[in-house]
């Protein structure tokens, strides 16, 4: 199946919302999916992988403390919470973050590139048997994804080198695919007769 | 044009938000110079693009497929059209349906065979079908039945159809959605918004509608000729012209212009932009008042054939049409004279005209000054929004300034009034279509879409203020992640002022109708003509030359109907 990217990024939208996240970070999830599959990573497989891992859980059992020098969270943190903690706390994260037990690390990057600035300086996210650099455009993946790392450190400064073109399409795993909109479903609303005639204001004729 | 003509001073500000950003004045927006559909007439005469249709086969039945391509400096576009043999029991507007009369999509390029085998497997289905990164945009259209008999039958027998009815009607297919950028696999915006022919919003959309108009007209020409065969004629140019495209269009648009806070503000900008331009002219030179006081007297004649039912409309029509004649009258006695003749016109209709006619006479003001106005097109687009990031260092204090400048009308409702939270947006299981729901009449509230920024500004700000002014906002958001996207829009809207509705989009009142001709009106449509609270016939590209006689003469002014008589 060959997706356009609005599509990943709506699916991958109403998919966060339907696991229970709050609207502001469904639309990051969102542009996280997308920002992934861009650069011909499979960000609807990473996000799958957490909302079947998260689904329905406390989003602060999952957010990390950020006022320690290392950051955890009660449960293993989410990488969106931990990202978006990242990026709201932009001048401090750029100096380097370690996070203990997180779940879908690689989803972290979309919010790591925008650490980088407008000077363009790398960041480099590492673990344990792999390692991802982006520039704030490019991304370099190397070794293992992990669907929950034990540790993942963010780092200033790494080696960009032939990042991935940039892909127009995207083709996710199709069981992935399947579970995010499984999961968007739940945003919608089941039809009722009432909706049908009301919901849409259809009184005046059509067909004329 | 004189010096002080052409380099106004900037003494006039733009109106602000709070006056512009009204539902009852977004809905009461007219189509201007710098609508979309205007924008792509302009372009493709000025870069002399090539029309041609290389297929035209289509049966007696009127079952078939077409192919109008538009060529121009770099790039083609192909309108690939199918004909169906709808029974009359299925055709309706409706997002629901499952079939159409005519079907289309528009391929980036000329299509092969193997494209066009591929399209008909999928593009008469719809929503129900998928296109691929090569097409542009998918859309449908029925038959307007009070039109489309007459006028075949009418062509078929020699006679030329009753302009009286062409007048009534005003075009003979009505499209509904006209879905673009990635919507069931279509190409992503990305992929063709560095193409200048595709800088401005929508006007890959356009386009289709564009061609489509063409199509519906050899299609009527084709159906006469298969009924009357050698007695056939064909339709009157004049008459043609006259018809545009109609458009149904529902809910889900409306959500649209809130959900896109940079893009919507650009548009509203750049027009208020444009106002206050001319506003700031220290004179009108006669040629400017000549050209204005004609456009005034022909949208007169626009708006004598624009027919609604709706009460609400109605009146406004009638307001509008007092309005212009008002406008006119006060125009003839000397209203263009003097200093700063644009600002006293507008100061004058602020206290005298609805605000139909304000909104009217703004647009039409623009008219005399392409060269002021029409190199705003180019600040329409949205290039921010996808990357923009939350300002986690902002202090409380400086978000709070933000959501009181934005939403300060808002901060004392309660919001728990009954009236005041009466409805609920929320998406339907059934076509994945935005409705609008009763908050305690119906269980919808769980599945609420974030569609009242103005309640969700009210409460971000009620839960900062007990939080230290200087905190930075990151602090916040760690506390308060429900919160993030209301932080993000007032971050926004410090940057788009015009991006936000100065109104309650969840009110037991609420029209969103205002909502669908905000942006109806930038894509250039005329005679809204809404059926419920809640969707909205309109006409495109009604006057306008198709392409085989589009010219820099006509490409522009053909909204605005001929003076001569019949016309």
């Amino acid at each position: 199946m060959s997706l356009s990217m609005g599509e990943v990024e709506a699916t991958a939208r109403k998919a966060a919302r339907g696991a229970g996240y709050p609207w502001g970070f469904a639309d990051e999830a969102g542009r996280a999916a997308r920002w992934l599959s861009v650069r011909g990573v499979d960000g609807c497989a990473a996000l799958a992988g957490l909302l079947d891992a998260v689904d329905g859980a406390d989003l602060a059992e999952r957010s990390p403390d950020v006022t320690a020098g290392v950051w955890t969270a009660p449960h293993a943190a989410c990488p969106l919470a931990t990202g978006l903690a990242l990026s709201d706390r932009a001048e401090e994260a750029i100096r380097g973050v370690r996070v203990e037990e997180i779940l879908a690390p690689l989803l972290l990057m979309p919010f790591a590139a925008l650490l980088t600035g407008s000077a363009r300086q790398t960041v480099t996210l590492s673990w344990d048997g792999g390692t991802a650099v982006t520039d704030g455009t490019g991304l370099c993946l190397d070794g293992k994804v992990l669907a929950r790392a034990p540790w993942v450190d963010l780092s200033p400064g790494g080696k960009m080198d032939a990042p991935a073109e940039a892909c127009h399409r995207a083709q996710p795993d199709p069981r992935a695919w399947g579970r995010l909109n499984a999961f968007a479903q739940r945003t919608y609303a089941p039809a009722t007769e009432a909706s049908r005639r009301k919901g849409a204001g259809a009184d005046a004729t059509d067909n004329d | 044009m004189n010096r002080t003509e052409t380099s106004p001073a900037p003494m006039i500000a733009r109106r602000p938000p709070a006056q512009v950003m009204r539902l009852s004045r977004l809905g009461s927006l007219h189509q201007c110079r710098l609508s979309f559909m205007r924008i792509l007439t302009r372009r493709m005469a000025r870069e002399g693009w090539v029309f041609t249709r290389p297929v035209f086969d289509v049966d007696r039945a009127g079952v078939g497929h077409a192919i109008y391509t538009a060529e121009g400096p770099e790039r083609s576009y192909s309108l690939v059209a199918f004909a169906h043999d709808l029974p009359d029991a299925q055709r309706s507007d409706r997002v629901i349906a499952e079939a159409w009369d005519a079907t289309f999509t528009l391929f980036d390029g000329v299509p092969t065979e193997d494209d066009i085998a591929r399209l008909r497997g999928n593009v008469p289905l719809q929503e129900a079908g998928r296109v691929s990164e090569r097409e542009l945009s998918l859309s449908r259209a029925n038959r307007s039945v009070r039109l489309w008999a007459h006028v075949v039958g009418a062509l078929a027998t020699g006679q030329q159809p009753d302009a009286g009815m062409i007048r009534d009607v005003g075009y003979l297919m009505r499209t509904t959605a006209v879905y673009g950028s990635g919507k069931f696999g279509a190409a992503d915006r990305e992929t063709i918004a560095d193409r200048p022919e595709m800088q401005a919003p929508f006007q890959a959309e356009m386009l289709s509608v564009y061609l489509t108009r063409a199509f519906v007209r050899d299609l009527v020409e084709h159906m006469a000729q298969v009924q009357g065969g050698g007695n056939a004629v064909r339709l009157d140019p004049d008459l043609a012209r006259q018809l545009g495209i109609g458009n149904s269009t529902g809910l889900g648009m409306a959500p649209f212009i809130v959900n896109h806070p940079i893009l919507f503000n650009n548009w509203i900008m750049v027009r208020e932009e444009a106002i206050a331009r001319v506003r700031s002219l220290e004179v009108a030179t006669p040629e400017a008042v000549g050209l204005f006081r004609d456009r005034l007297a022909q949208s007169g004649m626009s708006v004598a054939r624009w027919r609604s039912e709706h009460p609400q409309q109605v009146a406004k029509l009638a307001a509008l049409r007092g309005d212009l004649e008002t406008l006119t009258a006060h125009v003839a006695q000397g209203g263009l004279e003097g200093q700063n003749p644009w600002n006293s016109l507008c100061l004058w209709a602020e206290q005298t005209l609805s605000e139909e006619g304000q909104e009217c006479l703004a647009s039409l003001m623009l008219e005399p000054y392409p060269d002021l106005v029409d190199g705003l097109e180019s600040c329409m687009a949205d290039t921010l929004e996808a990357g923009f990031r939350v300002n986690g260092a902002m202090s409380v204090a400086e978000l709070r300034d933000l959501v009181e400048k934005s939403f300060g009308w808002a901060l004392e409702t309660n919001w728990d009034a009954p009236e005041n939270c009466a409805r609920a947006w929320y998406v339907s299981e059934e076509k994945l279509e935005p409705r609008l729901g009763e908050r305690f009449e119906e269980p919808v509230a769980e599945y609420e879409q974030p569609l009242a920024p103005a309640r969700d500004a009210t409460l971000a700000h009620r839960a900062l203020a007990h939080w230290d002014g200087a905190a930075p906002i990151a602090d916040f958001l760690i506390k308060h992640p429900e919160h993030r996207h209301a932080v993000r829009r007032a971050q926004i809207a410090a940057i788009a002022p015009y991006g936000e509705i100065h109104d309650n989009t969840i009110a037991a009142d609420v029209m969103p109708i205002d909502m669908l001709r905000a942006k109806l009106s930038f894509f250039g449509a005329t005679h809204f003509d809404p059926r419920s609270d809640r969707w909205v016939r309109i006409c495109m590209y009604a006057g306008a030359p198709y392409p085989d006689a589009l010219t820099t003469g006509n490409a522009d002014g053909w909204v605005y109907p001929d003076p001569a008589p019949g016309g």
